[in-house]
This record gives structure tokens, sequence and C-alpha cells, in this order.
């Protein structure tokens, strides 16, 4: 087929390209559609459902993945789950969900799968040019777009620590992604290394299925059931929000007490901020293993010595196996840098409104928060937003000026806010204010046009 | 549906679950093979005050629907036909309505009679309906949301309420004309005037969806 030939670009009008068929991405085609515009998506993988599909090899789910955040909070806004699923889905439910959506807006049909992008770059009129990446055999081909929706996750790139003595190491090690079935823990001593929530999940499946579970981790965190006065914790936190200012305070800390001063008791140091912050560890059943000895809480790990560990705190320990827990980092590879802000190498883009680029104004990134509330919502709100701002771009460019000082006040404001503790808490935001931010976007994005 | 209606609602707890009672028909279930599944056409759920719920619509509508190559389904919100009466208000039977929307295999149009069409109203906005079909409305809010993703609107009202205040006022909020059918607003489900309308209804269906 000559158009796909390397030399000639097809052009492809005012169609977006949306990159990644996970839940970000097939929001954000459906929001797009919705507004009229017409949407090519590309997935790498075979599936859809990113990192919900098992069957996409790159998944990072471990055993018995849950939601952490409950079903209210999680839902897409407008699409709700059936309710009469659990507060708190499955992994398999999740994917259930995300592929009946999929089919109900039949999203199916604007999807290339098996199709990853090797690069997008900017061309005349502030349009893209985008290689999708050969299959064996095939031509790269080249196709222009006047938009470009990132809706890669940032739960693919394993970040894995590194201590001394660590590549002398004998024993096993696997990230978190790497430990599909509970059985590997089954009779063995296990080591698990890092306090979010993949690593207090795994601890438990550990406390119950290994021989011993030893839990290290570097700093405190909130530890938050999953339930909290008889609600769902996320969903009894965000119902204070809805409260009078001066009484919020004092309804969260009466409802954290407890979890509190339990964590206090098993030895945790709870951070002074509120759990809003940076995100809990939401998990009811770890801090109740720890209190029946099944989950040994250790510090940070020293240095790895043939087959044992030492930890900071001198104690030493003979693992077989080793599962760090340690999360992911960003990685955005399709496109410069430049384009998503970074000037120093740092894997962590600078968004205006935590979704536009800099420098490219048909360039948005969806998904790339993590706001201690379930991220869909969000990404259905941001891909609103978008879809909106692309037609309004379109037709009326007072409004385009308008909006576009709005988002960088509104980005100015964020960044004046001192970033979270840790590096990987680069993503945080406080949810309340990010879609408080959102919604003042889109409201300037819908006002009727200046006549 | 904006924003901050969505925060407020996920502020507010959810109504409690019941099992809706949903009958459907499917093209293929007539056993006729002139009528062929057509999968351009949006399915309908269709929705009414009457207590009967979704076995008023057994009748005749699910077979008139059904027959035009749509999936045709109906629900029995909390306290009708086969479905357990719960708590809950106007709200709740809206949230009845779009659980049972996002069943149906592909996007729906909403269909409601009587105070279905205030839920149906309702629930398109919080869901992206195909369309929204008003049919005799009563018990309407005074304020409707704006429907999610902008469907085409259809009312449709009965001869003798065409001039009464509720029909004007939905009209208003709309901004849709209303057309009549002959007969009592309550006669919809059988009989010359319930072909009328169904006429009606579906050559509206028809072009755009």
């Amino acid at each position: 087929m000559q158009e796909y030939s390397s030399q000639a670009a097809y052009d492809r009008g005012e169609a977006v390209c949306v990159i990644g068929a996970g839940a970000s991405g097939l929001i954000a085609v459906k929001n797009l559609r919705e507004n009229g515009f017409e949407v090519d998506c590309y997935e790498r993988d075979t599936v859809l459902g990113g990192l919900w599909n098992p069957q996409n090899q790159h998944s990072p789910l471990y055993p018995n993945t849950h939601l952490v955040t409950s079903r209210s909070q999680t839902e897409i806004p407008d699409f709700p789950m059936p309710d009469d699923w659990p507060d708190y889905p499955s992994a398999a439910q999740m994917l259930t969900y995300l592929t009946s959506y999929a089919k109900h807006f039949g999203l199916s049909e604007h999807i290339w799968y098996g199709s990853e992008i090797s690069h997008i770059e900017p061309v005349e009129g502030s349009r893209f040019e985008v290689v999708v990446k050969p299959a064996a055999g095939n031509a790269a081909r080249r196709l222009r777009y006047a938009a470009v929706v990132i809706a890669t996750g940032h739960h693919w790139e394993p970040n894995l620590p590194s201590y001394p003595g660590q590549d002398q190491y004998r024993g096993t090690v696997l990230h978190s992604s790497q430990l599909k079935d509970a059985s590997r823990l089954r009779g063995k001593n296990v080591l698990v290394v890092g306090g979010g929530n993949s690593g207090v999940d795994i601890a438990c499946e550990a406390a119950v299925n290994a021989a011993g579970c030893v839990h290290s981790v570097r700093r405190g965190s909130w530890h938050l059931p999953k339930y909290l006065g008889g609600e769902p914790a996320d969903f009894a936190l965000a119902r204070i929000g809805a409260r009078p200012k001066f009484l919020r305070r004092f309804l969260t800390d009466r409802l954290v007490k407890g979890p509190r001063r339990l964590a206090a008791r098993m030895g945790i140091d709870v951070p002074d901020h509120g759990p809003a912050v940076e995100e809990p560890v939401r998990n009811g059943r770890y801090l109740e293993h720890v209190g029946d000895g099944s989950i040994r809480r250790r510090g940070e790990v020293a240095r790895f010595d043939g087959l044992d560990v030492a930890f900071a705190d001198g104690t030493e320990m003979r693992p077989d196996l080793v599962v760090f827990a340690t999360g992911y980092r960003p990685k955005i590879t399709c496109v410069s840098p430049r384009l998503l802000g970074v000037e120093d190498g740092s894997p962590f883009p600078r968004l205006l409104a935590r979704m536009f680029s800099p420098k490219q104004e048909t360039l948005a990134v969806v998904g790339l928060v993590e706001p201690g509330v379930g991220v869909l919502p969000i990404v259905h709100w941001q891909t609103h937003a978008i879809a909106h701002w692309l037609e309004v771009r379109r037709g009326d460019p007072e409004r385009a000026v308008n909006f576009k000082t709005q988002v960088v006040s509104e980005s100015a404001q964020s960044a004046a806010e001192p970033d979270g503790t840790s590096p990987r808490h680069q993503l945080a935001v406080d949810a309340e204010e990010y879609l408080a931010s959102l919604g003042r976007i889109i409201d300037t994005l819908e006002q009727e046009p200046a006549k | 549906m904006s924003l901050t209606a969505w925060a407020r609602r996920a502020r507010t707890p959810e109504p409690a679950p019941v099992a809706r009672e949903i009958a459907y028909l499917e093209p293929a279930d007539l056993f006729d093979s002139d009528i062929k599944d057509d999968p351009e056409a949006s399915p309908v759920l269709c929705c009414t005050g009457d207590p009967a719920g979704a076995a008023a619509f057994n009748a005749s509508w699910l077979k008139r629907i059904a027959s035009t190559g749509r999936y045709a389904g109906a629900v029995s919100v909390r306290g009708q036909g086969g479905t357990p009466a719960a708590e809950g208000g106007l709200d709740a039977r809206a949230h009845d309505v779009v659980q049972a929307a996002v069943t149906v295999p592909r996007q729906a149009v909403l269909i409601g009679h009587r105070e279905g069409a205030a839920w149906a109203a309702l629930a398109a906005g919080r869901y992206p309906a195909a369309g929204l079909v008003l049919v005799s409305p009563r018990q309407f809010p005074k304020q409707p949301p704006k429907p999610v993703g902008g469907p085409p609107v259809l009312l449709v009202v009965s001869e003798s309420e065409s001039q009464s205040k509720e029909v004007q006022s939905v009209t208003a909020a709309y901004g849709v004309a209303p057309l009549t059918f002959a007969g009592g607003p309550d006669d919809v489900f059988k009989g010359a005037a319930a072909d009328g309308l169904l006429d009606a209804i579906l050559s509206w269906l028809a072009p755009k969806n």
C-alpha cells in the first residue's frame, strides 16, 4: 500500500490519535467521539483493559488484586458499575467493567491492536505526525492527526531499588508485577520490600500463604482500613469534604483516630499531615497480620550479602524469596521530553493542569495523576475538558485565549504547593482541589461564546 | 452532567440495590426470518409510571420495537411489577433506570411514559443516552438536567394534554415542540392509539438512530 510507505504520511484530517487502550484510553476515545471527533486509538498489546487485563503481557497485576478505592468513588461518572457488585471489586470485575464499557459505546472498532507508537512529532499547523511501529514484515506507518492524547498510564516501568550487594545476591528476587500466582509464596520465607498498597497487599498474601513474612518499610505512612464508620473509607472521608470547612478537620480526626492509634501500636510512625495529602495505604487486614505476628515489620534493607539480607537496624534474615513491591515510574518514550516540560531527564512530566503539554496545545496526557481517590472519574473529567478544548480551539479563538490563561493560572496554583515527601508522590494531587480546578477549566470552556 | 453534580452524587449514599425486573426482546426472539438485527440501530429501554412496570410493555411495544431490528427492553423500577419495593424517591428510580441502561448491549434510547418520563430524563442527565423520548410526562422536575452527550429529545403527548402547563414547561426545558397522538394519555399500551403512538416514535427513531 503506497500511502503507508515511510515517505508519505497519511493525513487523517481532524481525527485525534489516542495512545493506549487501557481504562484512560477507553474513556478518552468515548469522550472524544461523544464530542464529534474521529478517533484512532493505538494499543501496543492485543487486548484492551491495560493494566487490568491479565492477558496483557506487561500486566502489573499481582495475586488477588482488588481496587483500593470503593466502587462509588471509582466508577466512570456516566457509566456506573452494577450496584450489586461488592464495594471493592476485584481486578477481574474491573476488566469485565471496562470490556462492557468498550462494548456499550462501540469503542473496539476504533482501536488498532498490536500497534506501538514509536514516536510522534509536531508538524506545521500544531498537528502531529505519528509513526506506528511496524509489526514484523510491515513498513512503518506514518499518519497525521490534529491532536494526540497520551493515555499510556504509569504502571509499566518497574521502579527497582539498588542496594549494596544486590548484584551478588544468590536468592530469588521478583518485582511485584512478576508475582503472578500466590502459590509462589507457599512454604517460603518471604521478604517483601515496599510499604505502598501493593507491598502491603502482597505482605498480606504472604502472611496467609508463606512460611514466614518479613516486611521491609522505609518510612511511615497512613494506614486506613477499607471501611470507616460503617462505610467505605474513601466515601466516608469524601463526605466530610461536603461539610463546612471548620468541621472537616474535627470530623476527619474523629474518623481516623482508631486506625491511627492502631498503627502507632504496631510501631508505624503516622505522618503528621492528614490522610488526604499523600495516598494512604488502604488495607484493613495488614495491621491485624502484624498484630498476630504473621507479618514482621523491619526497617530499610541495608545490604544484600550472599544469601542473607541485612537491615538498617542490624538484624539479618535469610529469605527464600524477595519481592520488590517498589512501584513504578512513569515512562513516556514516544514523545520528546521537551514537549512534556521536562528539561533535566526526570521521568515526571511537568504539564499544565496535569494534562496539557506546555509546548504544544494539541498534545495532552491523561491519567498521569495519583489523586488518592479513584482515577477513572478524574480521567473522565480530564478527557471531557480536552474534548471541549479541541472543539473550542477549532471554532472560537477568543475563548481559546481565555482558556489558556485559565489553565496557566490553575497550574501556577498547584506548582506553588510543596511536592509530596517521596519521589513517588510527584504525581500525587489533592483530589478535592484538582477536581475543583478541572471544574473551573470545564466551566471556562462551556461558557456561552461572547457575542 | 456537570462535574459538581457528579461530585455531589458521589458523596451521597447510593440507593439500596434491588433485583430489577427487566423484560427484553431481541429481534432474533421473534422467530421471523424477515426481521434482521440491525447493528446500527440503537437499542431501546422503556419505563413507565404504571404500577405494572415492564410488563405493561409486553402487550405490543416490545414486539413492535424488536420488529424494527432493535433490542427492546423495559425495566420495572423499585416497587413496580416484579421489582421489590425499596427506599428511595425520584433519584433512586432514576438510578434504577441508569443501572438497567448500562446492562443493555449498546448505547440505548430511553423512553419514559408518565412518571417514567421524569425518571428517564433524570437518567439521561447521568448516562449518555442515544435518544430521549418523553411520552405524556407527569410529575416532571422543574429544571431537568441537561442530557449528557446532547442526545435528540422527542416529546409526545396526547391531544387532551397538549395545552397543559406541565407539557409547556417540558417543551420550554428542552426546546422541542411536542408531537401529539390521538387518545388518552393512559391508553398507550394497547389499541389503535398505541399503534399510532408507536408509529410516530419509531419513525422518529429510524433516520437518526
